[in-house]
This record gives C-alpha cells, structure tokens and sequence, in this order.
C-alpha cells in the first residue's frame, strides 16, 4: 500500500484508490463472467450514465453550494447535437458525444456566467428560468428538436448495447476521478472556501467567478455527454423529456438524496433513484413527484447529507471517525454543522461596527 | 399606434398581477430570508381552489377571495409551524429551506394531478367574454376587475405595513429580530403570520391568474419566475419598488410580441434578469437585495 501510494498526488487516498480500482474491475468484468438479462445489462448501464450526471451536478451543488434546477439544459442541448451529428455526419458515436458535451459546456458558460454572481437561493431560481426557456426554444425549433414528436437515431448493429456497458463504465471512471480531483484538490480547497464564504475566499485570493466558471463548464460538458449517450442508449429523442423540468429535479433528487457534497452520496443517489424509478414509478406513475418531494422534505428535516450522512452514523456507531475532508459535505458551508431554527443573523460587517 | 396604445393598456394590466405574485414572495424573503419554492404551488393551489369553488359550488371568482386568501394563509402557517420553523434560516440555511420547500411544491403538484389530472382547466363566467372600451381600445373585463383588485390588495397591504402594529411588527422583525425580542415582540409568531400574508398573496394571485389564463397542475414555475424577476428589478423595499418592477417585466413582455415570436414572451423575463444582473446587480432602483 505505502509503496502505491508513492505513485499517488499528496492529496489522494490510497485506499480511496484502491478501493476505486477494485469496483471498476468488478463492474469491468461483470458481463463477462455473469450472463446478465438485457434488462439488468440496460439498467446498469444507465445508472453508469446518471452517477456520471449527478456527480457532475453535485461539483455545482455540492462543492460550490450553487443549487442548480436548470441541468437538463445542457443534457438536452448535448443529447440532441449528438443526435445530429449522428444523423447528418460519419463521425464515430463517442466522438458525437464529446462534441456535445463541448457543445453543452458551452451553453452553460453563456448562461452560467451572468447567473453564477448571484449566489444560493438567487442562483436557483435564475436556473429555474434558464431550464424553462431553453426547453420553450427547444420545443418550438422543430427543424433542430424535431418539436413535440422529436427525433430517432439510426440503430447501429446489435453488439452495440453490449458495448454500450463499458463505455458508460469508462466515462463513469473518469468522472469519478475528476470529482476527486476537483474535491482534494488545491481547486478543491478554493471551492470549498467559496461555498463557505464567498467574500472571504475572495480576501485569500480565490476568485470565484473564474472557479465557478470552471466548474460550471466542466460540470455542463459531462451532463451533455450524459445526454448524448442517453439518446444513444434509447435512439430516440423528444425535447420535453430532454429539457423538461422532471430531468432537472432528477439531478437534483441523487444530489440531495445521496448527499449532497460527496461522491459517494451522489453515486448512491443515482443508483436509488433507478431503482426508485425503475418498480416504485413503473407500478405507480402518479405518485412519482409526491415521492420525491416526500423524499425531500423527509432528508432536509432529518438528515441533510442524506443517504452518505446515514453511512457515516453507521461508521460512528462502529467507532470509526471521518476525516474533515468526509464530513465537508452538506447543502450551505457551515449548515451542517450549526443549530437549527435559529433566527436570522445578520453579522455586523467591518464597516457598519465601525462607530 | 393602435396596436402601442393596446399593448401599454394590456400591460399595465397585467402588471398589477404582477406585482401581486412577486409581493407574496418577496414578503417571505424579505422577512424570514427564505426563498419560497412553495410560492409556484401556491399560485397553482388558489387558481384550482377557485376552479372547484366556482365549478362545484356556484361561487363567483372575486367573491372567493376571502375564502381562497383565508384557506391559503392558514396553509402558510401550518407550513411553517410544522416544516420551515425547524430549519436554520438566513445564509446559512438558505439552501436546505429551498430544497424543502421545493418538496412541498412536487407534493402540491402531485396532489393537484391526482385531484383534478393534468388537463387544462379555466374559470369561465357569464362575464368572461365581455369587453369594455378603455382609452380607445378594447379589453376584457376580467382583465380590468384583476387590475383593480391587485391594486387594492397591495393598497390594504401597504397600509397594514405601515400604519398597524402588527406590520410594523413585522418590518421591525425584518431589521432586526434580536432586537425584536428585547421590545418584547414575539418574533416566532410574526413570521407564522408573515408565512401566512405571503401564502395569502400566493393564493390571491392563483385567484386572478386562474379568471384569465389556463392552468394545470404544472403551472406556477412561471409565474415563480416572474415574480422573482420583478423582486430582482423592484427591490424589497417598498410596495412601489414591486409595482415599478412589475410595470417593467410586464411591459417589456408584452412590446416584444412587437419583435420576437410569441412562443418566447416566456423567456423575456429571463432574458431581462441577466441584462439587470450584469447591468445593476443592486436592482433597478438601488434597493440592494442580492448577496
């Protein structure tokens, strides 16, 4: 282990690495060794696509304290330039998922630039705005979306679902690691300090427009990619359920659910809400926002980092104590931590509590 | 110059609704310093509830108000007596009481699909084709009755703010709740009663929405938006800051039908919020409420 972790950058784990390593391979030969049932193999491969998501939601959400309602903007805008690009050019299916990644990271920035100023709350209800009106452009500009009846992708030859397996497992990997990155990181710190108290971050030389930028565009690029690979995966595309509030709140709920602030807490998040979406939705499609607003309100009240927060309880009761780094999670910087129900308060600043 | 004479008539209008839907929201912020997600479900919530009073009962839209505004600020306060009381409000908290309130509003759409389905619904009376003439140009009456209502909505509201006990109770409570609680003001009732007002408002602006607009179990989203942009262009000072916003938004919607396809009206107000956010992050008229 000690020789490994030579190899490793300061701020990373061993067995956090070691530990990754050790899913991948299991998830890498999965199909190899077990005859998984097309369904299993589809579900497993979507919930690849959507811990990549969500992870990419909660590096706004969770490690810059930006709640973020307007995602399916950039997974509608990469879902459908994928589709395009399927359809009109000869490049090869992964090279029309990063171009609408870009394409998607892009997007983001026009909008995320202006928005990213205002912080918590305001941020939230902009995204709101910016999620309606791209799927209001998106609807009525049928020569791109194909309108309300949207469009179908050319089905490649049958081995491509299997293949499919792995490269959401690929792209999964690497958005697991950059989410470490951007998480230990010296990027990291300055998020974290952002999300704690933007004006102190400035004072230190953390510029948090340029980071939030940063974040926001990477953040945009993988949600894309997400939907260019889901419009692969079905082959067919319409825009209200690509740009629809439903794909925004879905971001949000494995944020939310799974913990928000932490990788793990985002991964499980995704691969509850399959499973919830999978036989609780199936069988009950009229309850499905009532779920997850009850699932909402039950993990605000109760236990704000969510499903990740419920493991750490678990890891105390065995004696086990997270570092800081684990417990830096939560919805605002220092909510986590301090009383509940408290009255607002208003801190005097330099200049008000000189006389 | 017809059609300039038409749009600024419809637009003054439709800003008193306005201005209505963005107070209920702001009053909350302003106060409790908690975004109300809830707010879309409130103004979704008062347009049905007027719907079943009229469609089962017989009971005319505006004389539903006391009923509506009634139901909606006892739903306010139980709202926050059982959920929001227990939540860290201020930066601090901002997020997780966004994120809960944002579960009570998927659960009043939820409630709302299963009571009524998603269809389409509006409130059709005797009266709702009829038209009355106005500086030359034709305009429903609907359109008119919403208008005066909203205007003494915010009238009453002004003069409960500022001439009462209570609201200044209230606007004291906004300054300073510390110091509230060393005058002696029971700081935890006002904001059950400003959660309440803000509801009110929510439901009354559901009541006006639902005699002129279509609405289903969705709605709301937009008009949450609207109403946050005009907190954004007014400020939360003051009843006239959320009017002058209010003026703004609605006329800057209905002048672009001028030079954009009807289908992105929806997205001015957007659209109007990044230029004021890059322009004058303080809001229009200086009354700073970001940050």
């Amino acid at each position: 282990m000690r020789r490994l972790a030579s190899w490793l950058p300061e701020w990373a784990s061993p067995w956090a690495a070691a530990g990754f390593v050790v899913v991948l391979v299991a998830l890498y030969a999965l199909p190899l060794v077990v005859v998984l049932d097309p369904y299993t193999h589809g579900i497993l491969t979507q919930t690849f696509m959507f811990v990549a998501a969500a992870l990419a939601w909660n590096w706004l959400g969770g490690y810059v304290g930006q709640i973020s309602f307007g995602h399916a903007a950039m997974f509608g805008v990469g879902g459908f330039v994928t589709a395009r690009l399927l359809l009109s050019t000869d490049l090869p299916f992964f090279a029309a998922w990063v171009v609408g990644g870009l394409v998607a990271g892009v997007y983001g920035l026009l909008w995320g630039h202006p928005t990213l100023r205002l912080r918590g709350p305001y941020f939230a209800i902009a995204t709101i705005g910016v999620g309606e009106a791209t799927r209001l452009v998106a609807t009525f500009w049928s020569s791109f979306t194909g309108g309300s009846s949207g469009i179908s992708l050319p089905i490649p030859s049958g081995d491509f679902k299997q293949a499919l397996y792995w490269y959401a497992l690929y792209f999964m990997a690497a958005v697991v690691l950059l989410s470490y990155y951007l998480r230990k990181s010296r990027i990291g710190l300055g998020l974290l300090a952002i999300k704690g108290d933007v004006d102190a971050a400035g004072d230190v030389g953390v510029s948090a427009t340029f980071y939030q930028d940063v974040v926001l565009v990477l953040s945009g690029i993988v949600v894309g990619i997400s939907g260019g690979f889901y419009a692969s995966f079905f082959s067919f595309i319409e825009p209200s359920d690509m740009f629809g509030f439903e794909r925004s709140i879905s971001l949000v709920l494995m944020g939310v659910i799974g913990g928000i602030g932490t990788i793990l807490g985002a991964a499980l998040g995704a691969v509850v809400y399959v499973i919830l979406q999978e036989n609780l939705i199936a069988s009950y499609p009229d309850l499905y926002l009532g779920l997850y607003g009850l699932l909402l309100v039950a993990v605000i009240l109760f236990e704000p980092l969510g499903l990740s927060g419920l493991l750490m309880r678990g890891a105390r009761l065995v004696g086990y104590r997270p570092g800081a780094g684990v417990a830096a999670g939560g919805i605002g910087g220092a909510a986590a931590t301090e009383a509940t129900g408290g009255a607002p308060e208003e801190e005097p600043t330099l200049e008000e509590a000189r006389p | 110059m017809e059609e300039v004479t038409r749009l600024t008539v419809s637009s003054l209008l439709l800003a008193g609704l306005y201005a209505v839907m963005a107070y209920g929201l702001g009053l909350i912020y302003g106060v409790l310093r908690v975004v109300n997600l809830a707010h879309a479900g409130m103004i979704m919530g008062g347009a049905y509830l007027t719907w079943v009073l009229h469609g089962r009962l017989g009971i005319d839209p505006y004389l539903s108000i006391p009923v509506v505004m009634g139901a909606f600020f006892v739903f306010g306060v139980v709202l926050y007596k059982g959920l929001v009381r227990f939540l860290p409000r201020g930066a601090a908290g901002g997020g997780q009481s966004l994120l809960l309130l944002f579960g009570v509003w998927l659960l009043m759409r939820n409630a709302a699909y299963l009571l009524f389905s998603g269809n389409d619904q509006a409130v059709r009376t005797g009266y709702s084709t009829q038209g009355l003439r106005l500086l030359g140009v034709s305009v429903s009456v609907n359109r008119v009755a919403v208008f005066v209502i909203a205007l003494i909505a915010l009238g009453a509201l002004h003069f409960f703010l500022t001439r009462t006990y209570l609201g200044k109770a209230i606007r004291a409570v906004a300054q300073n709740p510390d110091s509230c609680l060393l005058v002696g003001i029971d700081v935890e009732r006002v904001y059950a009663l400003t959660f309440g007002i803000g509801s009110a408002l929510g439901g009354l602006a559901g009541l006006l929405l639902s005699t002129i607009f279509a609405f289903n179990p969705s709605s709301g989203a937009v008009e949450l938006l609207k109403s946050f942009v005009v907190v954004v262009l007014g400020g939360l000072g003051s009843v006239v800051g959320i009017a002058l916003g209010a003026l703004v938004l609605a006329f800057a919607e209905s002048f672009s039908i001028l030079v954009l396809p009807s289908f992105l009206t929806a997205a001015v107000g957007f659209v109007l919020l990044v230029i004021v956010l890059v322009l004058r992050p303080g809001g229009l008229f200086g009354q700073r409420v970001l940050g």
